[in-house]
């Protein structure tokens, strides 16, 4: 269930548009198809509808138009328990984290494995671990409003990878962290990527994009362009 | 399903937090407390009923008018003779358990509460009064047994009590179906209250709930939560409710006790009413969690 084969595109979108109310269309007629185990950086000005595409692509927005499928299952036609299965599958880097602030760090990256029912055993496992490796492994019993920043944005980022999702996405997910940590967070979602997650990663940061070659999916004029590595420099805007 | 409490260890929405939970605390204990007063009502009204029920089916009483004759003695002679032969035709019934013809002293204590003790009873024309206790299950022609007994005895008449007993009967049947109208009214009125607040948790905690779904929690996962803190709620308001309410109970009983008349008497609590009322903490916490849980996943469903 809920599987796609090797060959078929993970997410793919045909001839969507999302609109809200009944204002203009955010986005129109994009054509987009992802294969298993891509990586793209998804780049566009400000209001150019990178973070409506990315809640499309995390199940959170249904297009206004046009079919999207996700796994190989049409999402128009999924009911809410299918959702909910697909997005344990897919794992989400908000640009403003949206953490639980009311719970612990621990808490909050155990969040997707309570929610899948694994064991607190395991839970507790895995959840040390992977706190360890962003380096909050101090304050993990802290409530996480207290954290700083960058503190929350790496438990955002361990939260989205607990899971080993197929799909990950993030939103500046590098935004309030230092170059070194950008850099190991980076060296992250490529060792996921080699384990087969499809990575998009929504970024206005030059260095990072020119730094690691994969190609963007650019949104511009509320339309979407892929352009690979090699030729983007002329077609970009970040 | 919703007794699944798996994540109660783990509650990811701030619900103990809550400004309506004390709201709800105090409405679940009036709830509770108003649900015990009227149930024991019901109980004992039921318990009385039953008690009637046992006495219309269970015994009949034959009554034997004084005879008027100027020499008193003799019409005082003639009464008992008739009581007697009343009594033997009584006791050759099959149907027949017990036959207990009321003496003097038991005549007297019967008239105690209207005549006082003044009153010889042998100054009055008094009737003489034969209790019969019938078989359980007997079925008798009351005709065919007056007809039998007028043979024996010209002055008896039979009273099975039915015609009294049964007017009190469907008036209490009456007051028991009021009750458990205000019972159903209690239930309503509590959902109601726990319906609105949930709402309004839902929409406060909205941010939350949008965070969990992403996540990839199912409307159950939210819903269990929200069920096993009202439940809480539900048992604590409850326990408050039925702790006022029994020594109220008590007190109306003990009220009731003083009518004289023994009507009221037939009124008792049985142990099983009284393990009904301490009970209602539970079902006051059932109720309160399936309103929660089905609240939440009607609403969610609706809202996003």
């Amino acid at each position: 269930m809920f599987e796609t084969k090797d060959t078929e595109p993970i997410i793919e979108l045909e001839k969507v548009g999302i609109r809200y109310g009944r204002g203009p269309e955010v986005l129109s007629n994009i054509d987009l198809s992802l294969q298993r185990g891509s990586f793209h950086f998804l780049t566009g000005k400000s209001g150019a509808g990178k973070t409506s595409l990315l809640s499309m692509m995390y199940l959170w927005q249904k297009p206004s138009r046009g079919r999207l499928s996700i796994f190989g299952n049409n999402v128009n036609f999924a009911n809410r328990n299918s959702l909910s299965l697909f997005r344990r599958r897919i794992g989400v880097v908000f640009q403003d984290f949206r953490l639980l602030e009311h719970v612990s760090a621990f808490d909050n990256v155990a969040l997707p494995l309570r929610v899948s029912g694994m064991s607190e055993k395991e839970i507790r496992k895995r959840v040390n671990e992977l706190l360890k490796w962003v380096e909050i492994d101090r304050s993990t019993s802290a409530i996480t409003s207290t954290l700083s920043g960058g503190e929350k944005q790496r438990v955002a980022i361990a939260r989205a990878v607990i899971n080993r999702p197929d799909i990950l996405l993030a939103d500046e997910p590098t935004g309030n962290v230092d170059n070194d940590i950008a850099t190991k967070l980076m060296k992250l979602f490529i060792e996921l990527n080699k384990l087969g997650t499809t990575v998009v990663i929504a970024t206005h940061n030059e260095n990072l994009i020119n730094e690691f070659k994969y190609p963007c999916i650019c949104l511009k004029n509320h339309n979407l362009k892929i352009v690979s590595a090699g030729e983007r420099k002329n077609d970009m805007e970040i | 399903m919703i007794w699944k409490f798996k994540s109660s260890r783990h509650q990811e929405l701030p619900l103990s937090k809550d400004s309506s939970n004390l709201f709800l605390k105090i409405m679940i204990s009036i709830s509770v407390f108003l649900f015990a007063v009227t149930l024991a009502g019901v109980l004992a009204i039921n318990s009385m009923l039953v008690n009637w029920n046992a006495s219309i089916l269970g015994s009949l009483t034959v009554q034997i008018v004084p005879v008027s004759n100027a020499d008193r003695q003799k019409a005082q002679e003639e009464i008992l003779k008739q009581e007697q032969r009343a009594v033997a035709l009584l006791e050759a019934m099959p149907e027949a358990k017990k036959v207990t013809p009321l003496n003097d002293g038991q005549l007297q204590s019967l008239l105690r509460p209207w005549l006082g003790d003044d009153v010889d009873i042998n100054e009055l024309p008094m009737p003489r009064l034969i209790d019969v206790k019938l078989k359980s299950g007997a079925e008798i022609n009351f005709k065919q047994l007056a007809e039998k007994l007028a043979t024996v005895a010209p002055q008896a008449s039979l009273d099975n009590h039915k015609l009294w007993l049964n007017k009190l009967i469907n008036f209490a049947a009456g007051l028991k179906v009021l009750a458990l109208a205000v019972l159903l009214l209690v239930i309503g009125v509590t959902s109601g209250a726990i319906f609105y607040t949930t709402q309004t948790s839902l929409g406060l905690h909205k941010d939350v709930i949008e965070i969990l779904h992403i996540m990839g929690a199912k409307d159950t996962y939210i819903a269990q939560q929200y069920a096993g803190r009202t439940a809480w709620l539900g048992l604590i308001g409850g326990i408050i409710g039925v702790l006022i309410a029994i020594p109220i109970i008590f007190l109306i009983a003990h009220l009731a006790g003083q009518i004289e008349g023994g009507i009221i008497d037939e009124a008792r609590l049985s142990i099983g009413s009284w393990v009904a009322i301490v009970s209602l903490p539970l079902f006051s916490s059932l109720v309160a969690m399936q309103t929660a849980y089905y609240t939440v996943k009607h609403t969610l469903e609706r809202m996003m």
